[in-house]
């Protein structure tokens, strides 16, 4: 009961800080669990290695079949590509994948392993973060959903930006808080974690920090 | 002092005393009478007095003010004040190239400054004194040899010149931190510079290392994103299209209401800021990067120059020798002076007047093409595929001189000032995918012409057994009870008798057309080798052309069950005892006589009977009708990626993504894990790098995603299935709506021809034949004339023997 509760339950979130200077702040909210504890840590780099070796089996059997459906014409015994096609393929790892391979439909494999190769590239966690650069501007980004892609960023320039403030609107069946930037000149309103939609307690540390933190002249004004 | 005028000075005054003994005299006795009556005295007495005052009264004084000076600074005067206000919370930016050297040796920065704490750098000199590069760039000394007026590249930063920022690596450690000449660190492990700012001077620190931008490669960087199409069209989706009209509106008031929400918020923003010189000083800044590269490297050229004495003028001697040297140089450049004088303007006036030309042919037939009736009528490229295709093609032809003029001014300036790059992008693009439409043309027209009574006979053979025989097995079957559905005898023969009758004498026209068609599509064949497009959108017309009786039928069918939906709907409300009022739009109460009442509903069982059996012949219809306007859509798409895809944009993206700019980014560096400056005793600083975003696919493909969204807007609609249920005419949408996709890199109104010829002719002799003298010229004297004057058009030799004279002028000037 306890191990279904914690499935369903959605993932905690953390802040994460970062301040090198009263001018420079980054708020960095993430879903990304922390190793802390040793087996916890151990199950990590565990999951890492795993996925590895997953991405490179299902590689390897789409290469095999692929070998073994069109093997290289011509001088088979020559050339560089034919002799490594021999070696790894007549190694014992080689021979298990030539016989799964074989056993496998082409129908079966190539979606199987795509799967297996998108699952593999999956990150698993979201991460948002808003850089707020006092005298430039504010930065939004999003983590990509696969390790293939970079995170998408939005800058918005300091003298386009006409407020910060945080409401709470509907989602689904539940009223959320969100963070928003009202950029000028434009319709619709910036949502700063997006997708994450953290605590209205997140919330009110992060907007503090960036009102405090965007404006560099005005240090004693009332917010 | 030396002895002879020291044995001169006394000889002088013994002289003047012998002279003038009297006054001697004079003063001896003024100094006894002072002496007798105590003037010496009295004075000695005043000056003990006074002493004791000023060391009483006036130093304690003074102690006290430098004391409360050290304290409170604030109260010392209005320049003092605005220091310490941004000593309190100041932040420091420098913006400093990644490519800036790194290692230990000392160098002086150059660069702009943008606000007193706000800096630029744009390049790191080493090897040379501080005090020198300030006097090379008053004088002018760094900006030597630059391929353009070095004011433009200036005026686009923003700055008249540029400026000594402050030294880097200084063999002395400075005393105190000064904004006006900074001190910074290198180290070659570390890409970023450590600024000298002690922690006590309650500064902060932003250090943003950018790349510079190639502009040769045509990188640049930009705020927003870089707009492909071209946006000179105004928004009137929907005018030439009654259906689109309700949606329109709908837009206009979501439009609307959303304005008002913003006002709102406008007003309900409590604090507002007056943007700092900082915060504004950011799209200059983005300049300043792009600029860079070409600063940085006419600067880098000229370091050598800086301290060493500047040549003098040339002797005659020397500009014998080197006149005699020059003498091949000379040769080379008399048959180049034939070439570009004499053969070379002939050709070029040729080609102006074969585009000229081109462009007048061009013009009568796009008048053609663009003629109505009346205003509100439908030109022929609105009708047919073709005609439309043809419309694009000669459209691009008439802009492509324009495009190539504007491309090649950006040649006569630096190459980072051009705005031009997205012009760039959209030339090469069409080119390329005119290029590509005619090879893909190619191999389908020489398939075509090989084989053109197979595909003859295959399209006769697939338009007769659709279009024909098809339908009408179809109607034979519907007049028989399809499906075991009872239909109404008489009228279903009635009206399937009437179709077949139509369809019979449209297949008789089909006959005489017969033996034309294998001659009609050769001809298809042979116009792709104009491109792939033209092929298709033939097709598309002969399709309409082919399909025209299932057109008429359609709307024949959907007419006859709209009418009697229609009055089967009036003729219940009778049924009920009511009547629609049509003054006030309602349904009212109405008490009929019997004899309506019975008519009236004697016919409104007939007619509800009848129903089925029209309603089938309708449905049979619409779905053919529904049928090929699918084919041709599908068409349309193959036109619009032929025409439009962003083939060159989506190369540069993998080429070089820096080409493509979508925006900024700003990546903080975690000074806890990254290689960076140790910061003891220093203020707190973050490392910051800017980076420019590649465009992402979703804004390169953004007018496809336009596109669909204005096919689902008009055919997905309830008020589209509204009228198909109904049998109201569902209106085809609009070409003119459906491909401003593809005009969307195609200027809004063409240049005439007199614009054009005027642009061709002034820019004929200056870049097309001047430019490449130049460019001959440039390089022979840039290796031995070392001036940085503008050289324009022909330099004669006479010319030639000035420019050096001045250039002897002007060194010995500096």
């Amino acid at each position: 009961m306890q191990i279904f509760a914690r499935i369903t339950s959605p993932a905690t979130q953390s802040l994460t800080t970062y301040r090198p200077t009263p001018s420079t702040i980054s708020f960095t909210v993430s879903t990304r669990p922390v190793p802390r504890t040793l087996p916890a840590r151990l199950l990590f780099y565990l999951s890492i290695l795993v996925r590895i070796i997953l991405g490179i089996l299902a590689l390897a059997l789409l290469w095999a079949k692929w070998r073994i459906t069109f093997p290289i014409e011509g001088d088979i015994s020559k050339g560089v590509r034919a002799e490594l096609t021999t070696w790894v393929l007549g190694s014992s790892a080689g021979q298990a994948a030539t016989r799964i391979s074989t056993r496998l439909q082409w129908r079966l494999l190539i979606p199987g392993a795509l799967g297996v190769l998108w699952g593999v590239c999956r990150r698993g966690y979201t991460e948002e973060s808003l850089l707020v650069l006092s005298g430039l501007g504010i930065q939004t980004s999003t983590s990509s959903p696969t390790y293939l892609s970079t995170a998408t960023t939005r800058f918005i320039p300091t003298t386009s930006i006409q407020d910060i403030f945080i409401h709470e609107a509907f989602k689904g069946f539940e009223v959320r808080f969100y963070l928003a930037i009202v950029v000028q000149g434009e319709e619709d309103v910036v949502v700063v974690f997006p997708n994450l939609l953290p605590r209205r307690r997140i919330l009110e540390e992060v907007w503090r920090g960036a009102r405090a933190c965007l404006h560099e002249l005005q240090p004693k004004s009332k917010f | 002092m030396h002895s002879f005028s020291i044995v001169t000075l006394g000889i002088f005054i013994a002289g003047y005393t012998t002279a003038r003994w009297d006054l001697v005299t004079r003063l001896y006795e003024l100094a006894i009478f002072a002496w007798d009556h105590g003037v010496v005295t009295r004075a000695a007495k005043g000056f003990v007095i006074l002493s004791i005052f000023f060391f009483l009264f006036i130093l304690p004084i003074e102690r006290i003010a430098a004391q409360e000076t050290f304290l409170h600074p604030r109260t010392a005067g209005a320049e003092e004040h605005y220091v310490d206000m941004v000593m309190n919370n100041g932040l420091m930016r420098i913006f400093w190239p990644s490519d800036a050297p790194t290692g230990p040796h000392p160098g002086v920065m150059v660069g702009w400054r943008n606000s007193e704490l706000d800096v630029f750098v744009v390049a790191v000199l080493q090897g040379v004194e501080l005090r020198n590069v300030e006097n090379a760039l008053r004088v002018g000394t760094l900006y030597r040899h630059s391929p353009h007026p070095i004011s433009h590249i200036f005026e686009r930063c923003g700055h008249t010149s540029l400026q000594v920022l402050g030294s880097v690596n200084p063999q002395s450690p400075p005393e105190r931190f000064n904004p006006a000449l900074l001190v910074t660190y290198t180290n070659a492990s570390s890409r970023f510079p450590r600024l000298y700012c002690p922690y006590d001077s309650n500064m902060t620190v932003q250090v943003i290392l950018f790349d510079r931008p190639h502009p040769t490669r045509m990188q640049y960087l930009s705020l927003s994103p870089i707009s492909l199409a071209l946006g000179d069209k105004l928004e009137n989706v929907g005018k030439w299209d009654p259906a689109f009209e309700g949606i329109e509106v709908e837009e206009a008031e979501e439009r609307e209401r959303k304005k008002k929400l913003v006002e709102k918020l406008r007003l309900h923003t409590v604090v507002m800021h007056p943007p700092s010189q900082k915060e504004l000083s950011l799209p200059k800044i983005i300049d300043q990067v792009n600029c860079s590269f070409e600063i940085d490297a006419v600067i880098q050229k000229n370091v050598g120059l800086i301290g060493t004495r500047l040549r003098r003028a040339l002797s005659v001697s020397e500009r014998v020798v080197e006149s005699a040297n020059d003498l091949w140089d000379y040769v080379l450049l008399g048959l180049w002076y034939i070439g570009t004088v004499w053969v070379y303007p002939v050709i070029a006036k040729l080609f102006v007047l074969g585009l000229i030309a081109h462009r007048v042919a061009g013009e009568m037939i796009l008048r053609v093409l663009d003629w109505r009736i009346s205003p509100d009528a439908a030109a022929l490229k609105d009708v047919s595929a073709t005609a439309q295709q043809v419309d694009i093609r000669l459209q691009q032809f008439c802009y492509w001189p324009i495009q190539y003029l504007t491309l090649r001014k950006r040649k006569g300036n630096w190459e980072s000032i051009t705005n031009s790059h997205p012009e760039y992008i959209r030339f090469y693009n069409s080119l390329w995918l005119v290029a590509n439409d005619v090879i893909i043309g190619i191999a389908l027209g020489s398939y075509i012409i090989e084989n053109s009574v197979f595909v003859a006979s295959q399209v006769d053979k697939i338009f007769n057994t659709w279009s024909i025989e098809g339908l009408r097995r179809m109607i034979s079957w519907l007049m028989e009870w399809p499906g075991g559905l009872k239909l109404n005898t008489e009228l279903a023969e009635f009206l399937g008798d009437l179709f077949l009758w139509v369809i019979d004498h449209w297949a008789g026209c089909m006959a005489t057309l017969r033996p034309f068609l294998p001659g009609i599509i050769h001809f298809i064949g042979f116009s792709s080798f104009a491109g792939a497009t033209m092929p298709i959108s033939l097709f598309s017309d002969l399709v309409s052309l082919l399909t025209l009786h299932i057109y008429s039928f359609y709307i024949a069918s959907a007419r006859i069950f709209n009418w009697q939906l229609t009055i089967i709907i009036s003729l219940f409300h009778l049924f009920r005892g009511k009547k629609r009022n049509v003054l006030r739009n309602r349904i009212d109460s109405c008490d009929y006589d019997l004899d309506q009442l019975l008519l009236g509903t004697i016919l409104f069982t007939l007619l509800f009977f009848l129903l089925p059996t029209v309603c089938v012949f309708y449905l049979t219809f619409a779905s053919a009708r529904m049928a090929i306007i699918s084919l041709k859509a599908a068409l349309d798409t193959m036109l619009a990626c032929l025409n439009h895809f962003p083939l060159f944009a989506l190369m540069l993206r993998i080429k070089d993504s820096r080409r493509l700019p979508g925006g900024i980014r700003f990546d903080l560096q975690d000074t806890r894990s990254a290689r960076l400056p140790e910061q003891s005793h220093s203020a707190p600083t973050s490392y910051i790098i800017l980076k420019s975003i590649p465009l992402p696919l979703r804004a390169m493909f953004n007018e496809y995603f336009e596109l669909g969204n204005r096919l689902r807007k008009h055919y997905l609609s309830p008020g589209v299935f509204l009228c198909l249920v109904t049998g109201r005419f569902v209106p085809p949408i609009h070409r003119k709506n459906l491909y401003s996709l593809q005009y969307s890199m195609l200027p809004a109104r063409r240049a005439g021809i007199f614009e054009l010829w005027t642009k061709l002719t002034e820019q004929g002799p200056g870049p097309t034949g001047g430019a490449s003298t130049m460019n001959g010229y440039g390089g022979m004297t840039g290796k031995k004339a070392n001036n940085g004057l503008p050289r324009r058009g022909h330099v004669g030799h006479t010319k030639n023997w000035g420019v050096r004279g001045k250039d002897g002028f002007l060194g010995i000037q500096t």
